[in-house]
């Protein structure tokens, strides 16, 4: 993902995630480099998002 | 080549089963997320032995075969100068790796050439991926990638890795290097004679057996690489001593010319590498973006562009039409007309007690209280909030900002990089004040603390004073004078009694763009998201608190205690329950004073003071329990203590000052 400050480039896995105290887990997570904190894609998006994701490479390799 | 020999040696060693593969490259390049999508979940970080360096190690299987694939960190050269770099370069030389992955970025392309050079040089076994292609092209780069691994002699491939392009061409050509198919051998560099002569006089004397190649090597101890020295020194044995001498020679001879020779060579090899083939646009073309990117930062326009941000963004958007055209909706027309009735008429049939009756219709029930401010209030202005918040940080306003306040801050003992907790306070101060932790100085991070919970208000508190005030002229105007005012005061106070210096601000600037509409609502639907999980429990505990208090009888001896504190401030008696409200939370006490606007028990003068005194009001729960958690039980207790004293003086102070001028009247 992109900070949305910075612009910093990073994979969510290296990044710092939040404090934890927000109810029902964390939802945010913190650019590696200037610690802002963005926030974590929800459940519902992410799995539309794979959705089309898997389709556009389905396409691509047929192609 | 001896090297070459020595490599195929050990990976045969290693057996054909495991090929091993290396990433390298400068710093945010994407190597991290290639890396990622080459190994998947199967990841193991760990420091490199006898450092802090951090080495990231996967698994991954590629067109049948196994791999194992090491991302090494930011490296700008074979010749070394950092730890991080040192590492990288440790990893190649005793890792044996089958490929190496040179990861590039196509924007700076020239810039970055020239380790491609050093590693073809070093005889390692090169791919070049040309990264973040799909930007390059943004931006008019036309790279012709075909003429480059022609002129390279490796295989060469254009990617944008965070898009998932060129990836699976990557894996098509580390499985060509795993199957022996690599093609045509890597092109040679010579340096110009005198300096190529000396590198061979070294070369010549070497007789030892290396990962990287002679020629590598002579250069790196012509650089005095002290690792290089070591490694050498073991390897030649007695024969050393001429390389050793040959070497000092020639640094005799050529002082400090060699440095500059090498690069200047260097720089010269890669004009003539991307010549035609990389191609940037004739005419410098000065796009709206740039144009709006200076104003940004030149404090001359950037405060009107500021001021012009908060007018439309939060002002007619989230005030006007959030706070007010959206609540009306949901909060007048939904739930006090439709739902409210509905919902009490068919509980009081339902459920024979009056006391649990009150629990969820009553004056503080669950439903007619606590569900009606999260979802009738406080959603329609959050959300309109966070739509116009996304929107700001995807145009790459932010950083901008955070330069052009960087002068105004650091007169407060801070740097720009706070506007960072600053910004973030406006959606949310408990998130803010834990982000207060990456400012550089304890003292920073106090100052920005004491600021958060004093005078930066949270998205839902915001947009309901703003809809508040905005309803009576000047009142908005007197409510922000007042915040700026102690903003100010407090951080010009704060840093001349808090010691220390203030810490450098340096940050690079991401190019301002047009927001996608799709980001920005999938963004904001995740802020809603898990700020309305959090609120709804909080405010149904409230509402079953103030139930409590009430039927206790509690809650009308705390607003009576507090009777004479809000008749001083110049409030009725009402604005109590208010005040209480805001103990839960800060929008939780918001929502309260709209409450008792629309009931028409407050006047201009009234609404300004109580909403000043409730933005300035200690933070809520979560905020201080975070503070806590950061800065520890006394400090926090020490700014909830400050902020209480300064909030209800700075009320009675502009009552005062509002009743004797006449103003809001």
């Amino acid at each position: 993902m992109k900070c949305a400050f910075c612009g910093h480039e990073f994979d969510e896995k290296e990044a710092r995630q939040g404090c934890g105290a927000c109810p029902g887990g964390c939802h945010s997570v913190h650019c590696p480099k200037c610690n802002y904190s963005n926030p974590l894609e929800a459940k519902l998006i992410r799995k539309i998002r794979s959705l089309f994701t898997r389709n556009d490479d389905q396409g691509g390799d047929g192609a | 080549m001896a090297s070459c020999c020595a490599n195929q040696t050990e990976v045969s060693n290693r057996g054909d089963t495991l090929k091993r593969v290396v990433l390298v490259g400068n710093p945010n390049v994407g190597k991290s997320v290639l890396f990622n999508a080459l190994t998947g979940a199967y990841v193991t970080v760990s420091n490199y032995p006898g450092t802090s360096v951090e080495v990231s190690r996967g698994n991954a299987t590629i067109q049948g075969r196994s791999w194992q694939v090491i991302d090494t960190p930011g490296m700008y050269s074979i010749h070394t100068i950092t730890e991080e770099e040192r590492v990288a370069r440790e990893i190649i030389l005793h890792e044996t790796p089958d490929v190496v992955l040179h990861v590039l970025d196509a924007r700076n392309l020239e810039r970055m050439l020239a380790m491609t050079i050093q590693l073809i040089e070093a005889g390692l076994p090169v791919i070049l991926v040309v990264n973040i292609m799909d930007e390059a092209e943004r931006m008019g780069l036309k790279i012709d990638l075909n003429l480059l691994q022609e002129r390279l002699g490796i295989p060469v491939i254009g990617a944008a890795t965070a898009r998932k392009r060129g990836l699976d061409q990557i894996r098509s050509a580390l499985a060509s290097y795993a199957s022996g198919k690599e093609g045509a051998a890597p092109m040679q560099f010579p340096y110009a004679s005198p300096l190529e002569r000396n590198v061979q006089e070294v070369v010549g004397l070497m007789k030892g057996e290396y990962i990287l190649s002679r020629r590598a090597l002579a250069i790196l101890l012509l650089q005095r690489d002290e690792e290089i020295v070591s490694l050498v020194r073991e390897r030649e044995g007695e024969g050393y001593a001429a390389i050793a001498a040959k070497v000092a020679s020639i640094s005799f001879e050529r002082r400090e010319s060699f440095h500059l020779d090498l690069s200047l060579e260097r720089n010269s090899m890669v004009r003539n590498l991307v010549k035609g083939a990389f191609v940037a646009p004739d005419t410098r073309v000065v796009t709206w973006s740039e144009h709006l990117s200076r104003w940004a930062v030149n404090p001359l326009t950037g405060v009107p562009l500021l001021l012009l941000v908060l007018y439309f963004g939060l002002y007619r958007f989230v005030g006007d039409f959030g706070a007010g055209t959206l609540v009306d909706l949901l909060e007048n027309r939904l739930f006090m007309e439709r739902f409210n009735p509905w919902i009490t008429g068919w509980v009081k049939e339902i459920v024979p007690w009056e006391i649990i009756q009150e629990l969820f219709v009553g004056e503080y029930g669950i439903i007619t209280l606590g569900i009606r401010y999260a979802v009738g209030i406080i959603l329609p202005i959050v959300a309109t909030f966070f739509i116009f918040f996304s929107f700001l940080e995807d145009t790459g306003y932010f950083p901008r900002l955070a330069l052009l306040v960087d002068r105004v801050f650091k007169r407060f003992g801070m740097t720009g990089r706070a506007v960072i907790p600053m910004v973030l306070g406006f959606g949310c101060d408990t998130m803010a004040t834990m982000v207060t932790r990456t400012l550089e100085t304890v003292r920073e991070r106090v100052i920005a603390t004491i600021l958060l919970s004093l005078a930066i208000p949270c998205s839902a508190q915001l947009g309901v004073i703003i809809a508040l005030l905005s309803k009576a002229p000047g009142a908005l105007a007197v409510w922000g004078g007042c915040l700026m005012l102690l903003f100010v005061v407090v951080g010009l106070l704060a840093t001349r009694v808090l010691p220390g210096d203030a810490p450098m601000f340096y940050m690079e600037l991401p190019p301002m763009r047009l927001p996608q509409v799709s980001n920005v609502l999938t963004k904001t639907y995740t802020r809603m998201q898990w700020y309305f999980l959090e609120i709804l429990p909080l405010f149904v505990l409230a509402s079953v608190l103030l139930w409590l208090g009430k039927v206790t009888g509690f809650f009308e001896k705390a607003v009576d205690a507090m009777t004479p504190l809000m008749a001083s401030l110049g409030l009725p008696r009402e604005t109590a329950v208010a005040f209480i409200f805001g103990f839960f939370r800060r929008d939780y006490g918001a929502a309260g004073l709209y409450d008792l606007q629309t009931k028409g028990l407050m006047d201009a003068r009234q609404l300004t003071v109580a909403a000043v005194t409730l933005t300035l009001f200690i933070p809520c729960v979560a905020q201080f329990l975070i503070m806590k958690k950061e800065r520890g039980w006394k400090v926090a207790g020490a700014i909830g203590l400050f902020v209480s004293c300064l909030a209800f003086g700075s009320g009675y102070l502009l009552n005062q000052v509002l009743l004797i001028t006449g103003l809001l009247t």
